[in-house]
């Protein structure tokens, strides 16, 4: 190991257990291995790094995302969500847990936030699960398992982060691909929470099954549908070539405007500022990882670590199930440590030369890193969906990781299936022409 | 509202720097709502909507980063601090903000502040905007002037009191 990647390596772990911010720990290590390595000029090339990084055109599309979806959260969107889901399966046994699971998914899917699912809908959801006699630790680790759904379904900000690391990517593409994993993922879940389910349905007498009231279909369709349609108008300008990702999204900010400060009459235009405030605030956190990764990302490569990486990984088996096996063992460690956004941002560009050494398509590959990533946000020590799901139904972390096991399990099990299955993710895109058929 | 008027100050600062973050965030709304329309209903789409929208976005993540941070809402790893005894705590505490200082000052600061220094003094333009492209680097000395100010904040306050993020849960 050269001394720049051991200067490198021991700053990043040492500052980060100090509990230095992520996007400043990046940046540090980065420093100080440009100047163990006695790279002239490292200062200014360091803060020209990340200014270019920052400078890209696809980029635009995160505050957009991160915008549409604090407008939707803010107005009325969990109630409408929750009749829509109820209406639909409300009646089935275990109905409260499955209208929990597919309401935290099309959530998160609209607003593009895990974090803001548990919150929007643990908050009514949970309360009323206990009502109805579901343990509470069932109840949060359902909605914080469920809420990571809305990552894989577009529109998806760190999928337009793993495109920008992977260039060469097609938003469009790794959006398509996002659909029938994320939508595996939650039938895992679902299918997970009626067998555990099943114990206290029949111990209690107060018939927890279902919904008592359901709303009738219709009527919660047609409020649900404007908000879902920003899904299917998003994808819609995609495929058919008419906007780039970026200009979706910038529709879709004026969309969720028309709908909650227009047709809803939700919020009022004096809540906008503190809107634009919290988005901007977001944004600052996901963006400046991304610049303070970008200077990381040019060091490593000068460093030649992606190869060294790729190397080692290929040294142990040349065969690509067990590689693959490999990749995401190491990514589940990772996430066990480290948020979504910083990890797709350090380990692509070391991870992504391995996969496609092995002959795997980049789109396959980002879905299996947002898959796999995905359960490290429900796993302590680093689990913002498992901690913020904890505070919002007032659970312990103890007991909620207890009753996360069958979660975990249906979540690997889904990820095993999306791993090995390539065709799953790859088989919209291509449908769609969004990316060359199968060789 | 808190007495010293240090404090004070930050605060008032922490609240422009809100105020400012919105506005930048409307205007690029608008601008790239703008290049659309112009795109798709005019089929001509002004060179400086793209360009403008760009320019933006960077001072959007650098200003919204140090809101973010001015806020301690950055992603943080507390598996080890959590374990701390409170004296522990307090020195990790200073560490973790001296370790953002630093790199305030040298990459943000000194670093961007000779780039933007050496781009004004090349003349380099924005073709479509017809300004400095030095202007586009100005936020990193900015933002790092600020980070270091609120970092020094940190640093001063006492121990006991406790962080923004703290406050607002």
């Amino acid at each position: 190991m050269s001394p720049g990647l051991a200067v490198l390596l021991v700053s990043f772990v040492v500052l980060m257990l100090l509990e230095v911010p992520v996007a400043f720990v990046i940046g540090l290590a980065t420093l100080l291995a440009a100047l163990a390595l006695g790279r002239d000029g490292s200062l200014v090339s360091l803060a020209s790094d990340m200014a270019n990084g920052l400078d890209s055109f696809p980029l635009l599309a995160i505050p957009f995302f991160v915008l549409a979806g604090e407008l939707m959260a803010a107005g009325g969107l969990a109630r409408r969500l929750i009749d829509f889901a109820a209406s639909m399966i409300g009646r089935l046994t275990g109905g409260l847990a499955l209208v929990n699971t597919l309401t935290c998914m099309l959530f998160g899917a609209v607003s593009g936030s895990a974090t803001a699912a548990i919150s929007s809908i643990g908050g009514s959801l949970i309360p009323e699960m206990e009502r109805k006699g579901y343990p509470r630790d069932f109840s949060v680790a359902l909605t914080a398992t469920a809420a990571t759904t809305g990552l894989l379904i577009p529109p998806s900000n760190v999928m337009i982060v793993y495109a920008l690391v992977a260039t060469n990517v097609s938003v469009g593409a790794l959006f398509l691909a996002g659909i029938f994993p994320g939508i595996l993922t939650g039938i895992a879940i679902m299918i997970a929470s009626l067998i555990i389910s099943r114990r206290f349905r029949t111990a209690s007498s107060a018939a927890p099954a279902a919904v008592t009231e359901i709303p009738r279909f219709w009527p919660s369709f047609f409020r649900a549908f404007p908000s879902l349609l920003m899904l299917v108008l998003v994808m819609l300008v995609i495929l058919k070539g008419w906007m780039t990702p970026t200009e979706s999204s910038a529709l879709a900010v004026l969309w969720s405007l028309l709908l909650v400060a227009v047709f809803y009459r939700e919020i009022r235009w004096s809540a906008m500022p503190a809107i634009l405030v919290n988005s901007a605030r977001t944004t600052g956190i996901v963006l400046l990882l991304v610049g303070t990764s970008a200077a990381m990302s040019r060091l490593l490569t000068i460093e030649q670590v992606p190869q060294l990486a790729a190397d080692a990984l290929l040294s142990v088996s040349d065969n690509p199930l067990i590689i693959l096996l490999l990749i995401n063992l190491a990514l589940l460690l990772v996430g066990v440590f480290m948020d979504m956004t910083p990890a797709v941002l350090v380990f692509t560009p070391i991870f992504l030369p391995v996969s496609a050494a092995i002959g795997i398509d980049p789109v396959h590959f980002g879905i299996i890193m947002v898959a796999n990533l995905c359960i490290g946000l429900c796993t302590p020590p680093v689990g913002t969906c498992l901690f913020l799901g904890c505070g919002v139904g007032k659970a312990k972390i103890a007991g909620v990781s207890r009753a996360m096991i069958p979660f975990y399990i249906a979540m690997i099990a889904a990820l095993l299936v999306i791993t090995y299955w390539p065709d799953l993710s790859l088989w919209l895109p291509r449908a769609f022409g969004e990316m060359p058929a199968a060789p | 509202m808190s007495p010293n008027p240090f404090a004070r100050l930050q605060a008032i600062l922490v609240r422009g720097l809100a105020a400012l973050c919105a506005a930048i965030f409307a205007c690029l709304v608008v601008t790239v709502l703008w290049g659309v329309f112009t795109r798709q209903i005019l089929d001509d789409q002004p060179a400086w909507t793209e360009e403008l929208a760009r320019f933006l976005l960077v001072w959007l993540a650098m200003l919204g980063g140090v809101l973010a941070y001015a806020d301690d809402r950055h992603l943080g790893v507390d598996v080890l601090t959590t374990r701390f005894d409170p004296a522990s705590r307090g020195i990790a505490r200073i560490t973790s903000h001296t370790a953002v200082l630093a790199f305030a000052i040298a990459v943000l600061l000194i670093g961007g502040g000779e780039l933007f220094l050496t781009r004004h003094a090349s003349g380099q333009m924005m073709s479509a905007m017809g300004i400095r492209k030095s202007w586009f680097y100005a936020v990193l000395p900015l933002s790092g002037a600020l980070v270091t100010f609120l970092a020094i904040g940190k640093l001063a306050a006492k121990p006991g009191t406790p962080t923004a993020k703290e406050e607002s849960a």
